[in-house]
Parts: C-alpha cells; structure tokens; sequence
C-alpha cells in the first residue's frame, strides 16, 4: 500500500511539474464547450437571401418588410436577432448564379401575380428555391419563410375557409445532402491539420532537440533546401492521408461528391485537389513556422491541441456559420479552414466550377504565401 | 587546415581566445577537459558557428569567405547521435549521400564499401534502432565518408560506449585513416586514446592551446623521466623538504593521500627515495613507478588531472539533470 503511495505522489508531482499539461486537460474541452455549444445553441441569423420581386404593389412590399424584421431568438427567446439578410436580386437567373456560388442560402420568387392575387382574393404561390448542400440552414430557413407568409396572410383577408390564400413551394436546388455529407469536407481538412501538427511539425522540433538539424547544417545542404524539403514532405504527408479519408468516406460513410458521382468530372476532381493542396502547404508552413520557434516538443503539443480545436469548429465544418455568434463568425473570417471546407463543399455537392471557389482560393493562397515568408523567416532565425 | 588568432565570445565570455594551430595530413587531437572550448572550435571549423575574430582554413577553403566549399570537403561526426533510428543503415547512408549530391551509382558502390569496412554489410537492411552502441557510431563515422571528405571531424567519438565497443571503434579509425588517405581531427578527453590514436595533439585549456606536440614531444616535455606514486602512512615535513631538495627529483605533486614524484630515472630513483624516507622519519605505505602519460602532461600544463575534471562534469550534468527534472 505504502508502493501505491509513492507511485501516485510521483505521478502527482509529475503532473504539477508541468503546468502546460495540466492546462490542456482542461483548455480542449472547456473550448469544445464554448466554440460548439454557442454554435449548436445559437439560432440561424442573418441567412442571406435572394428575393426575386416580379410583382410590386401593397402585399409585395409588406411581405418583404415582414421577412426583413423576421427574428430569431436562442432558446428562452432572448438575445433575437433577424434571421435574414434579403438580397434583392433583378432575375431569377442571377439569383440561382448565387445561391450556386453560396453566396445566398434560398431564393424567394415573389411571381407576377402575387399582388392581384392576394388583393382578388385567389391563391397564389411563392416558390422558395433552398441550397440544400447545407441541411442545417435550410431547416430553419424554410419554415421561417412560410411562418412570414403566415403573418401577412392575418393581415390580408382570407379565404371563406379561412385558409390562407398564400402557399409556398420549397423546392431543393440540390439533390438530398445528408448532413454526414455536409460534415465530410471538414474533416478531409482537419486531417491535413493532424498531419501538419504530427509530421510537420513535431517531427522538426524533435530534429532539432537532437541535433540533426545541426547535423544538416555542416553539410552541403543549403536552409532554403531544408525548408522546402521539409515542406514538400509535409504535402506530400497530409494529401496522402487526405486523398485517403476521401476515399474511405466514400466506401465506409456513403459520401456521394457530385464530382465523382453518378461519373467523374475531371474539372471538378481537379480543383478539388488543388484546394486540398493549398489547404496542406498553407497549413503545413504555419505549423513549421511555429514548431521552429518552440522551445520544446512537448510545449508544442499541447498547444497544438486547442489551436486545431478553434480552427475546426470555428471553420463551419460540423454547422453553418450563420448559426454562430458573431464572435465566432469574426474568427472565422481569418481561419483559412473555413475557406477550404467551403470551397470543397461547393465542389462536392453542387458540382462548382473555377469561378464559384476563386474567392476561396483567393484567400488560401495569400494566406499560404504569408505562412511560407512566415516559415522560411523562422528557419532561417532559430537555425 | 590552419587557424588563423580564431577567436568566439559569447557575451563575457571567451570559449576559444586567438588560437593559432597547424593540422597536417594526419590524425590530430584536440585534448582538454569538458568546456575548454574544443566543442567550440569544432564548430566554427565546421562552419555551424562563425568566428568573433580570426579565421580558419579547413581544407584549402575559408571557413568564413567559402563556409560553402568546407562543408563540401568535410565530414562531421557530432557528440550526439544524428542517425535516423527508424530508417536503415543503407537508407541513413543513402541520404546523406544525396546531401552531397553525389551520384547514384557512385553513391551505392561507396556505400557498400564503407559498410564493410566497419563490419556491417550484413545488418545494412535493418533498422538502426536495433544497433548497439558501438555499431551506431562505427555507422555514423563510415556516413560521414560517403562524401570522400578531405578532412573529418570526430568529435568524442567513443563517449558513452563501454571499453570492446571503444577498442572497436578506435581500430576502425585507425583503419579509415590508412584506407581513405583522410586527414582526422578528434576531440577526446580519453588520455589513452589521444596517445595511441593519434600523431600529434594539442592540449587545450581555458580557450587556448596550452601544449602542442606528439604525444612522444609532450610527453618529453614534463621534462622526461618517469613518475613515482607513492602513498604514505607517515609524512613529517622534514621528509618532504628532503625529497624536494633531492637531485634525483624533478617535481612534486601532491595528490589525495600520497605524491606524485617525476624522477630522472626510475629503477635509481627507487631505492634511493626509499632510503631517503626512511632516514627523515617518514612511513611508506605503498611505492608505485610507471612510465610517463598524458595525464601527467595535462596535469603538469593545466594544473589539474583530466580524470578529476571528468568527476566535474559528471557532478554539473548531475546538477543540469536536477533543475531540468524541477
């Protein structure tokens, strides 16, 4: 018994003498808790919107106003906040070049006749046009509309029955995406991150702690030679295991790409890979950046954990960004994640071509090439 | 190679103060206790640090001006371990050729040459994590020869391994040198091993060089002569003024318990101390005479025993292991 003691006051001192450890046992859920549950909690706001207007008059006008002041409140009904940003959009062409680019969540088709309609008293209806690529959103999204609906139809007479003259047609852009799909770009993105925290990175600091990259520097080998071997090993790394996952979610989870299915898109396969080989050189050269310039390896590990946490939940991977506070939403502004995961769903699910992700690709690329200086600059002043 | 008044502070402190050496075509050793600034030296010849003053050529080549051309001429086998364990000797070796850029074909042929030269072409396939010590350096010194260097650098080659494993290694440098018409520079603080491995040596302390020479030189420069140990149970002063005063005595040591007495001739000396003990009332409890070592030569130019020096060290990394445990 006295034994038991003495091994469990040396795993107890142990455990005190790193407080950079004991930190992370805490730091990762306690991120978990804020980051997914102010996402999860919090209610669809500001969804964009296409509003196509074909008719105006009274009713028009008064149905806009009442989705424009629409709100969403959390749970217990405080802190509301509207639910749409309306977009008026001229044509339904335009509108439907939107939503493909995720620019909108839904199209509303406010058709010709809807005033004469609802002022002679006939039915009429509004046909919600929903991007079904992200099941979240469009869940809350349709209801809410039809809810306005609800709304103007107290406000205007209605039928002898008492039904509302007002129906809505919600029609899906997209074939069925489950949400397991919608969750599938994400995670092709945080394997690329665990690669370039496991093999990037560590790896270097490890080198480094035993002096193999002194033992590089008394060779031929020049830094930049280093460090771009480095990095291409890294690629190399994580798109393998990327490319990986891609296929075995496929084959194990059911995932259906539309660049693949029902028969492969060249294009479509193509950008898809350039944005996993953005995504990979992007992160691979921050995470170097910072290994270089950690102190030790186990140091870097445990800072590494919550640093992949907030980039994966704040990116969008697991639920939309217009669910999320706008805290988050500010985060996810500069995380280069959300950029990759958009791009790829676009890809994916609604079979994008070059100009619906350039943005995307926009973004990754200069924050690659911010990392890349970042990195080299590292290198060249911890070795 | 020759160093030219190479100089390195860092802050306050001077690691290696305008030393000026001449290394030829040979095995030279760099001899002295731990933080004598051989490390450092080391180093800056291998072009990882550069000189706060001075400079060097290694090689033919300028270490500051032409950091590029030594590094293609050298070879370098560090104090710490640089093998990837996981990979093959084959693999290990292999890349460092391509360091080199040394061509496939030539790269493979070498390789399998050097591999058997140490006495490992058949464990080439294996893991390095599976080696013992002693195979790990005997690699790790036959890596370095994939590029042909001119000059290479082995810096404490046998630390850590225990006596056969050394006795090995030290038989295989010996062997390379002969074989691969290499100019060596070895960094020790094994005397026995400075003595029989090497053609001239250097002793440095404090930062500079405090002794250069053959071991045969330096050895003859503590005056020639051989030592006496001797112990006693009784050492009035009286006995010890004698002793000093004595012809056949060079030179006193006190040492933990005894003397260490340099004498001009051993097998006369002898008896002839004995009888002088005797006579001024001391007590001997124990009489030893050796030949001549480098331990005396370090002894006599730093003031202090290589072996004690050691004790110093290990008491610091015991110290250093303390505080990175806290």
């Amino acid at each position: 018994m006295k034994g038991s003691l003495a091994v469990c006051l040396r795993d107890i001192q142990k455990f005190l003498g790193q407080p950079a450890l004991m930190l992370s046992t805490t730091v990762g859920p306690l991120l978990t808790l804020i980051l997914l549950g102010s996402a999860f909690g919090g209610a669809i706001t500001h969804a964009p919107i296409a509003i196509v207007q074909e008719s105006y008059g009274p009713y028009t006008s008064s149905f806009i106003g009442i989705l424009q002041n629409e709100q969403s409140c959390q749970l217990g009904g405080i802190n509301c906040q509207n639910s749409f940003q309306l977009i008026e959009v001229p044509d339904l062409d335009t509108a439907q070049q939107m939503l493909h680019q995720g620019l909108v969540k839904a199209i509303v088709l406010i058709p010709l006749e809807f005033d004469n309609s609802l002022a002679a008293n006939s039915k009429v209806t509004v046909t919600v046009t929903l991007d079904n690529t992200d099941p979240l959103s469009t869940a809350a999204i349709g209801p809410e509309v039809a809810q306005a609906g609800q709304q103007l139809s107290s406000l205007v007479q209605t039928s002898p029955a008492g039904n509302s003259n007002m129906t809505f047609d919600l029609e899906d852009a997209y074939r069925n995406v489950l949400y397991i799909e919608f969750m599938a770009p994400g995670t092709f993105v945080q394997s690329i991150m665990f690669v370039s925290i496991i093999a990037g990175g560590v790896q270097l600091v490890v080198d480094k702690e035993r002096g193999i990259i002194e033992g590089y520097l008394v060779t031929p080998l020049k830094k930049y030679e280093i460090v771009i071997g480095v990095l291409l090993s890294g690629v190399i790394k994580a798109l393998f295991a990327a490319v990986a996952l891609f296929v075995l979610a496929i084959v194990l989870a059911g995932i259906r790409p539309m660049n693949l299915f029902p028969s492969p898109n060249l294009l479509g396969i193509a950008l898809t890979m350039f944005t996993l080989f953005l995504t990979s050189l992007g992160l691979i050269a921050m995470m170097t950046a910072y290994a270089v310039r950690s102190t030790s390896a186990d140091l870097y590990r445990v800072t590494c954990f919550p640093i992949n946490l907030t980039l994966y939940y704040t990116s969008g991977a697991i639920y939309p960004l217009d669910g999320m506070p706008t805290w988050m939403k500010q985060v996810s502004v500069i995380n280069p994640e959300t950029y990759a995961v958009h791009a790829l769903r676009l890809l994916m699910y609604k079979g994008a071509g070059l100009q619906a992700v350039a943005g995307d690709f926009a973004f990754l690329a200069v924050f690659t090439g911010l990392m890349l200086i970042l990195a080299i600059a590292a290198f060249r002043r911890a070795i | 190679m020759q160093t030219f008044g190479i100089t390195k502070r860092f802050g306050d402190f001077t690691a290696v103060d305008r030393l000026d050496l001449r290394i030829r075509h040979e095995v030279f050793g760099l001899l002295g206790p731990n933080g004598a600034g051989k490390t450092t030296l080391i180093r800056m010849l291998v072009t990882v640090l550069s000189p706060t003053e001075g400079t060097a050529t290694v090689a033919g080549a300028d270490i500051v001006r032409e950091a590029d051309k030594v590094r293609e001429r050298i070879g370098v086998v560090t104090q710490a371990s640089t093998l990837d364990v996981e990979l093959t000797a084959l693999q290990n070796m292999n890349l460092y050729g391509m360091y080199y850029g040394i061509p496939r074909k030539k790269r493979q042929e070498k390789i399998q040459s050097l591999l058997k030269v140490v006495g490992l072409a058949d464990r080439a396939k294996i893991p390095v994590a599976g080696y013992s010590g002693g195979m790990k350096r005997r690699l790790e010194i036959v890596r370095a020869l994939v590029s042909e260097p001119r000059v290479l650098f082995l810096d404490e080659p046998t630390t850590g391994l225990d006596p056969q494993a050394r006795a090995a290694v030290l038989e295989y440098v010996k062997r390379i040198h002969k074989e691969q018409d290499i100019t060596l520079v070895i960094t020790t603080h094994y005397l026995d091993e400075a003595e029989n491995l090497c053609d001239r040596l250097a002793i440095v302390d404090h930062g500079e060089v405090v002794a250069e020479g053959t071991p045969t030189e330096l050895k003859r420069k503590v005056s020639g002569g051989d030592i006496i140990e001797a112990d006693f149970a009784l050492l009035p002063q009286v006995a010890l003024d004698a002793m000093k005063r004595a012809d056949f005595v060079l030179g006193i040591k006190k040492r933990d318990g005894g003397l260490t007495i340099l004498v001009k001739n051993g097998a006369e000396a002898v008896p002839r101390l004995v009888s002088l003990v005797d006579s001024s009332g001391g007590k001997l409890r124990t009489i030893t005479l050796r030949e001549l070592t480098l331990d005396d030569v370090f002894l006599e130019v730093t003031g202090r025993s290589i072996s004690e020096d050691t004790n110093v060290t290990q008491n610091r990394l015991a110290r250093a292991l303390q505080r990175v445990r806290r």
